[in-house]
């Protein structure tokens, strides 16, 4: 009995780990293919290791003429660390008011901005581009920034979090003749932390992701986006596979290694709070 | 009696004091968002269900307004190609939403039935939700076209693999599949998350009763678990409507229009045919359709959650 249920226990690791290597196989064939001379990554029969490793996709990425791809890689850092930066306090800071400060019409404003939630983001697209003209932010990061900075899922997932916290921390702080700000600064946010630290990730991700934003209201081409960017790259040389490849890998790694390294916050900050709504 | 009202008038006086400043500190931490929420959020949705029943034709020309009532919505209803784009939508969610919904459960359902290395192993089904779509995109536009080492392998194994992106028929299909692969790891971890909440007791007390393993998974597991499924249902079905990125990204609508959802057409039809109006009249159906499948599952949830 025990020696069959471990064996079934095997089989069902070696099944879910080829799951995971197939749903895994692009990112695999990506990075070999971009160490590979472009003759060579469409060659049949196909190797992980590339016959003839070479730098070469990756110079050519940074040094043509056409296309501008380290302007673009620079803003797109530009724009993921001012959302992250903005989104870490101004979120929390909003949190903060709805979890531990009792105020009235707190619940009802609380219920409109979570139906707001519902709204799909497609029917703003074209009233958002008005909305950027007129505050003259249209074609720069702004209208990138600004708007996802108004992220009701993250209040309600820090609201959550912050509520969690037992009062009395709260309560000696306040006895003490600590205003709320204080006491949002030196205890609520700190204690957060791990809360926060998701945010940060998922605001990172869809930030560095995003292509609809970009697409839609940049125009000027030194002002673009690396998802933009790299689908341009791509449609442009067509021919050249080891180029695409490369392109596609220098905008996944930093999301993929970030990923790797911070798992637990995105898992486990998806699993635990993920449901409650 | 009267030594006991007194102190608690007197502390009802004091909390509307300190009430005042709560007040205040409340409204000095949300109103900042407020702002934004109102520009960014509360002003677009109002403009957008305004637009959508006026003539806008270019989206920075706004002389010239006049109020045209239904007329977008009749051109919606009648348009052959806007209707086709609504079908295909749905034809997508059709593909999207159930193997996303039962993969994502089979996925967590294994995982939580004891495998070694757990955590590796969720890892490794979730990476391909933080990867960003364009750049999968290439990768999938290179790995299932033409000269592909795939397809070659295929051909010298005797079978004629179609070239799924290409194809009229398999191209929405595909699409919907490859938008799977990249989100089934979140509703898997959502899935796992819920399947670690079923108290093991109650599995342990059906097992002794003599239930079997099918048993268990239908009589136990599901219902408990059935408000995740609730949830996850919801926002799959709207994630599906939401796949612009996508399918711009994967094949940008075509073949011929194979893939041109209502996401693609309200974008095309806003900012490459500049009829404003009509594409605000159309994301506004869209968005109705949200409402009414969100409320038909708010009624049903009455009737098959169990909490």
């Amino acid at each position: 009995m025990k020696s069959k249920k471990k064996s079934i226990k095997i089989a069902l690791t070696v099944f879910i780990l080829l799951i995971g290597l197939a749903s895994n196989f692009p990112f695999l064939f990506m990075i070999s293919s971009s160490f590979k001379v472009s003759g060579e990554v469409m060659k049949f029969p196909w190797h992980l290791i590339p016959d003839n490793p070479t730098m070469m996709n990756f110079k050519a990425l940074f040094t043509n003429g056409i296309y501008n791809f380290q302007k673009w890689y620079f803003n797109t850092v530009v724009m993921t660390a001012l959302t992250i930066a903005i989104k870490i306090f101004f979120v929390s800071f909003t949190a903060y008011g709805f979890a531990r400060i009792k105020f009235r019409g707190k619940d009802a404003i609380f219920l409109v901005l979570l139906s707001a939630m519902m709204i799909p983001g497609d029917i703003m697209i074209i009233p958002r581009y008005m909305i950027f003209k007129n505050l003259h932010i249209l074609d720069s990061m702004w209208a990138l920034i600004l708007p996802s900075c108004v992220d009701v899922y993250f209040v309600f997932l820090l609201r959550q979090s912050f509520i969690s916290i037992p009062d009395s921390i709260s309560e000696a702080a306040k006895i003490d003749g600590c205003s709320h700000l204080k006491i949002y600064w030196k205890i609520i946010f700190p204690l957060a932390k791990p809360a926060i630290a998701t945010m940060a990730l998922f605001s990172f991700t869809w930030s560095w992701n995003d292509y609809m934003g970009p697409y839609l209201y940049i125009s000027t081409m030194d002002k673009q986006m690396l998802s933009v960017g790299v689908k341009l790259f791509s449609s442009g040389l067509i021919q050249d596979y080891g180029a695409q490849m490369a392109a596609a890998t220098v905008v996944l790694l930093p999301i993929l290694v970030a990923f790797l390294f911070c798992q637990k916050f995105f898992i486990e900050g998806v699993a635990s709070s993920g449901v409650k709504g | 009696m009267n030594k006991e009202k007194k102190p608690i008038s007197k502390t009802k006086e004091k909390t509307s004091i300190a009430q005042k400043k709560e007040d205040r500190y409340g409204w000095l931490f949300i109103s900042p968002y407020l702002i934004f929420f109102t520009v960014f959020t509360g002003i677009p949705f109002v403009i957008a269900i305004v637009m959508s029943f006026l003539n806008v034709k270019y989206i920075t020309r706004l002389d010239n307004l006049k109020f045209v009532g239904l007329q977008n919505f009749i051109k919606i209803f009648t348009n052959k190609e806007i209707l086709n784009s609504l079908l295909r939508t749905f034809q997508y969610s059709l593909v999207y939403v159930p193997v996303i919904m039962i993969l994502g459960f089979v996925l967590a359902f294994m995982l939580n039935n004891g495998i070694y290395m757990k955590k590796a192993m969720r890892s490794l089904v979730f990476m391909p939700y933080v990867s960003n779509m364009v750049a999968v995109a290439v990768i999938f536009k290179v790995l299932l076209g033409n000269n592909s080492p795939m397809i070659i392998a295929l051909r010298n194994m005797g079978f004629n693999p179609p070239l799924l992106l290409q194809s009229l028929k398999l191209a929405l299909p595909t699409v919907a599949m490859i938008s799977v692969w990249k989100s089934v790891g979140l509703n898997m971890v959502v899935y796992l998350g819920a399947l670690q909440e079923v108290p093991s007791e109650l599995l342990e007390a059906a097992q002794i009763d003599g239930a079997t393993k099918w048993q268990r998974v239908r009589n136990i597991i599901i219902p408990m678990i059935s408000p995740t499924t609730f949830f996850l249902l919801i926002s799959s079905i709207i994630g599906s409507f939401q796949n612009f990125t996508c399918i711009q990204a994967l094949t940008e609508g075509g073949p011929g229009q194979a893939t041109t959802v209502m996401a693609v057409n309200i974008v095309r039809t806003a900012f490459t045919k500049y009829e404003t109006s009509l594409a605000s009249a159309m994301a506004f159906v869209m968005f109705v359709i949200v409402m009414i499948v969100t409320l038909i599952q708010w009624r049903g949830q009455k009737k098959w959650v169990n909490y």
